[in-house]
């Protein structure tokens, strides 16, 4: 299975959560890999805590291998790199991690037959030995999102299960923002179609995140005075109506994952040992992401509804 | 090394390689278009006149032993691939009658569509067979990954000039850069050949192209799966088929004429297609041919006692003659 | 074929293997393995039955004019083609194979191309090259510039793999791929095919060092590299999957659906050295002394077999209780 991470906006924890559901899906037993497509700002070495692959990537990145600078893209072993106290040892019976580091030096590129071509070799390679590939995009309309819509309308990636994870955070801006990138013009769908995508497949294949919701049933919100607590609830349903109006009510979205300092100023992966020992990270989040990585896999909750 | 051969053998896993017969020369007796024949006789005439004292010329010309006959075959390819402005029965008449009033015989007539499409059922396309042998000289600085040609479908002589720029922003590196051929003299002479246009699926194959098809099935270096291709029909009657589809790719219509496959080829051609056959040579000097088919002519042609350049480019030779 | 430079100067060989399972939910037919492995039209595709099904492609070129990577880090250009193929074992386990001869000494600027193509798969060095550093460099040195085989070898794995007709990617098992980097020089005159290491590194990269009588066919020694490659593939996917799972907690069901697939894919494919040419044949002698790959693999084999007898009575013994 192929993964899109998209966004239209930054700020969505995307990247992080992302790498979070590459994480669960490896434990889980899933062979992983995670490519960063981020071609503004890589973020993954940071949150798999590998601090040599910058330097190791440059010019051997995922960049520099869709520019035709390298032949093959730089693949680094997660479990075997990290630097990450839980992450060292791999536990029994979970998947391989694999990490494809993007590098700077490739910055934007240009999106010609020819990078198209070895994005195909690339995907198709990759799933040779992985069962799932999740790829981050950057935010908005971006040149990657362009390679990720024509490499997957091209008959040799047409039988691969790809699906779409667009992020958004829980606000209005956002809401709209992201219904905007899905159904807009110049959006996901529309691109799509005219490279060639059929247009019920590819909506049926993308779901909303949402990211940093407040969760009001949760004890953190139940010090606030109850005339602010009931803005909230008023705030909230008002947002429920506003994205159900763009057709991206609760039927199309896949998850939310909760206001969580981890993911927020720390930027990193959250493991069990954060919610069960150290306890800085909620016991909610875990579960969200848990709750996202298994649905990802689940086709129920895929499809055209 | 000297060891038993193995006792257990199985004929898929150890192929082998069709002889074929050889002359010593293979003279083209000119090309023409379609709209060329549409001008009627005499400017057949006109042609196959001037074509005549160099194929004199090259005949004396050519490299044979010292001592036996001399083997020399003629033949001339017709152009039914881009346009079919007459049928064969017209237009083949016409041709042999203005090749002999200048003392020419055609002994082998060709298609060239032959050069493109498969002929015979259950057979490979032979310009698809040379595109899947062309292996690209590489510019300094190739290291391994370059896109097949037969994704691109240009072939060029040297490195091209970068298309636009693809560098990063901020990165200054990136300006324009002239294209040069390798191994230039100095200064470069850069070629870049279309080999096809169309989809992969429906390939449209470039005059080049089918040339230099022409080229290495003159020279006995192509084969399919170890089989000979494009082996001459005997046609002895004096009419012809209303449909080119009816006709053999290759008739043969000297019953007494040498091999139509030769060691050495030579085309006498108007001056118009140089810039063809310059194109035909970047695709010749590119191309891997045959290993058994390059043995077998080596094989034979050191029996006779030649020495023969191992690279089709340098068997094969021009004349342009003025007035053609 | 030995071009008349070489008769009396020594030529080193390179090459690298890749090994990976064909991405596909069945072994392919050899009518089927021939179209997948149809890399040039007019040329043969090699299908032999005996003593199992191997189906072998045409050589393709592949020009490179770069430098050399040498262990010194001397720079010494070279130029010609590096010759790549796949290999289709039982239908099962695609290989892709890109090597190359060098001679220690070539012209001394580079000739025309033809010249080359007359020497498939031979990279000569404009001027000399060290053999030590060669052979060293070409196991160790990564740089940008440099010859990269490993490129080559996937840009024809990548080809295949296109096949999308023949392949549909629904794997039994999943496994990783391994490349195998291999090198090997003259053996001194009389002396016959030897081992000199066989290495397993990280992220699947294997290294064997070889030395081999002077005149044998390159070919011989990348299938004998394919024929090792296949089997360190079996055993490291062998192990992947066995020690991957606490079958001591597992059910039933996950056993099987391990070990499953295993017995149907894989456990046919073991036949050390039989498509192996019979100069370099004392090579998996040694490798059979040590380590020991098919005692190895035997017990490997019989563990798998001992899980399924067990899970049988075990199950016996649950219909037997709950009936």
């Amino acid at each position: 299975m192929l993964v899109f991470a998209a966004s239209d906006k930054g700020g969505t924890g995307r990247s992080v959560t992302s790498i979070n559901l590459a994480y669960r899906r490896a434990l889980d037993g899933d062979d992983v890999c995670y490519l960063d497509f981020d071609f503004g700002s890589p973020t993954a070495p940071a949150v798999f805590d590998i601090p040599d692959v910058a330097k190791e990537a440059k010019g051997r990145g995922l960049h520099s291998y869709l520019n035709g600078m390298t032949g093959e893209a730089l693949r680094v072993d997660v479990w075997a790199r990290t630097e990450h106290q839980v992450l060292r040892s791999r536990p029994s019976g979970a998947g391989r991690l694999v990490l494809l580091p993007g590098d700077r030096t490739g910055g934007e590129f240009v999106t010609d037959g020819a990078s198209l071509h070895r994005c195909v070799d690339l995907v198709n390679a990759l799933r040779r030995e992985f069962n799932l590939i999740v790829v981050d995009l950057s935010a908005g309309r971006s040149y990657a999102m362009e390679l990720a819509l024509s490499a997957t309308a091209q008959t040799e990636l047409r039988s691969l299960k790809t699906r779409w994870l667009v992020y958004h955070r829980w606000t209005r801006q956002h809401v709209m923002a992201a219904a905007d990138l899905v159904t807009g013009e110049r959006g996901i769908v529309s691109a799509g179609v005219s490279l060639g995508h059929d247009k019920d497949q590819l909506l049926g294949a993308i779901r909303f995140v949402r990211a940093a919701v407040p969760d009001l049933g949760s004890p953190q919100w139940s010090q606030v005075p109850p005339a602010q607590f009931a803005w909230m609830r008023q705030c909230n349903r008002e947002l429920e109506g506003i994205a159900a109006g763009l057709g991206i009510g609760r039927s199309r979205v896949l998850g939310s994952v909760p206001l969580e300092p981890v993911l927020q100023l720390q930027e990193q992966l959250i493991t069990d040992e954060d919610v069960l020992d150290s306890r800085i990270a909620n016991i909610q989040t875990w579960q969200a992401i848990g709750e996202l990585a298994e649905r990802l896999a689940d086709d129920k909750h895929w499809g055209l509804l | 090394m000297s060891e038993p051969e193995a006792v257990f053998q199985e004929t898929s896993a150890r192929p082998r390689t069709e002889g074929v017969p050889f002359a010593h020369l293979s003279l083209e007796l000119g090309h023409l278009y379609m709209e060329d024949f549409a001008e009627g006789p005499e400017r057949l005439r006109r042609h196959f006149a001037a074509v005549r004292p160099w194929a004199d010329a090259a005949r004396a010309g050519a490299v044979a032993p010292q001592h036996g006959r001399r083997r020399v075959s003629t033949c001339f390819l017709i152009d039914d691939y881009f346009s079919r402005l007459a049928t064969p029965a017209e237009l083949v008449p016409p041709l042999l009658d203005a090749a002999e009033h200048a003392g020419l015989t055609i002994d082998y007539l060709a298609r060239e569509s032959a050069c493109a499409g498969p002929n015979e059922p259950r057979r490979t396309s032979l310009a698809e067979s040379v595109m899947g042998r062309l292996v690209e000289s590489p510019p300094p600085g190739s290291n391994g990954f370059r896109p097949p040609v037969s994704r691109t479908g240009w072939l060029a002589n040297g490195r091209r000039a970068p298309a636009e720029r693809t560098s990063a922003a901020l990165d200054a590196t990136g300006g324009w850069q002239p294209p040069s051929e390798t191994g230039a003299r100095g200064h470069s002479v850069f070629v870049d050949v279309e080999l096809w246009s169309g989809s992969v699926e429906r390939r449209t194959w470039s005059c080049a192209f089918l040339a230099a098809v022409w080229q290495l099935a003159r020279l006995g270096l192509l084969r399919d799966r170890g089989r000979a291709v494009l082996t001459p029909t005997p046609w002895a009657a004096d009419s012809f088929p209303a449909d080119w589809d009816a006709l053999p790719p290759l008739l043969r219509l000297n019953p007494t004429a040498a091999p139509f496959t030769a060691y050495y080829t030579c085309s006498v051609l108007p001056s118009r297609f140089l810039p063809v056959e310059h194109a035909v040579r970047v695709i010749l000097e590119q191309t891997q041919v045959d290993t058994g088919a390059a043995g077998h002519v080596a094989g034979l042609s050191a029996s006779e006692g030649m020495d023969l350049p191992v690279g089709a480019v340098e068997r094969s030779a021009y004349v342009f003659p003025p007035g053609l | 074929m030995a071009t008349p430079e070489e008769t009396t100067r020594p030529v080193l060989a390179c090459g690298e293997v890749r090994t990976c399972l064909l991405p596909s939910s069945r072994a392919l037919s050899n009518k089927e393995a021939e179209l997948l492995l149809r890399l040039r039209d007019d040329d043969h595709v090699r299908v032999s039955t005996r003593p199992g099904r191997h189906v072998l492609s045409p050589e393709i070129l592949t020009g490179v004019d770069c430098r050399f990577p040498l262990a010194n880090r001397a720079k010494v250009r070279g130029v010609g083609t590096v010759a790549s193929r796949a290999a289709l074992t039982e239908g099962r386990l695609l290989q892709a194979s890109s090597y190359f001869r060098a001679p220690v000494e070539g012209p001394d600027r580079r000739q025309p191309w033809g010249y080359y193509l007359a020497r498939p798969g031979t990279l000569l060095p404009v001027g000399r090259i060290p053999e030590s550093a060669c052979l060293q460099g070409f196991l160790t040195v990564r740089e940008e510039g440099c010859l990269d085989i490993g490129s080559i070898a996937e840009a024809l794995l990548a080809r295949i793999s296109r096949h999308t007709g023949l392949l549909d990617y629904d794997v039994p098992l999943r496994s990783a791929a391994t490349k195998l980097w291999w090198t090997a020089r003259p053996a001194a005159p009389g002396e016959g095919a030897s081992l000199e290491r066989f290495t397993l590194a990280e992220d699947g990269v294997r290294t064997v060092l070889l030395r081999v009588p002077r005149g044998t066919e390159i070919t011989a020694v990348v299938g004998l590299c394919e024929d090792l490659a296949l089997h360190d593939w079996l055993l490291t996917t062998m192990v992947e999957k066995l020690d991957d799972n606490g079958f001591g907690s597992a059910d039933g069901t996950a056993t099987l659906r391990v070990l499953g697939p295993l017995v149907d894919h894989l456990l046919h494919l073991w036949m050390p050295g039989a498509r192996v040419d019979r100069t370099l044949g004392a090579v998996w002698e040694v490798i059979e002394e040590d380590p020991g790959f098919s005692r190895q693999w035997h017990t490997l084999v019989q563990r798998v077999r001992d899980q399924l007898a067990l899970q049988a009575v075990m199950s016996q013994r649950q219909a037997l209780a709950t009936g």
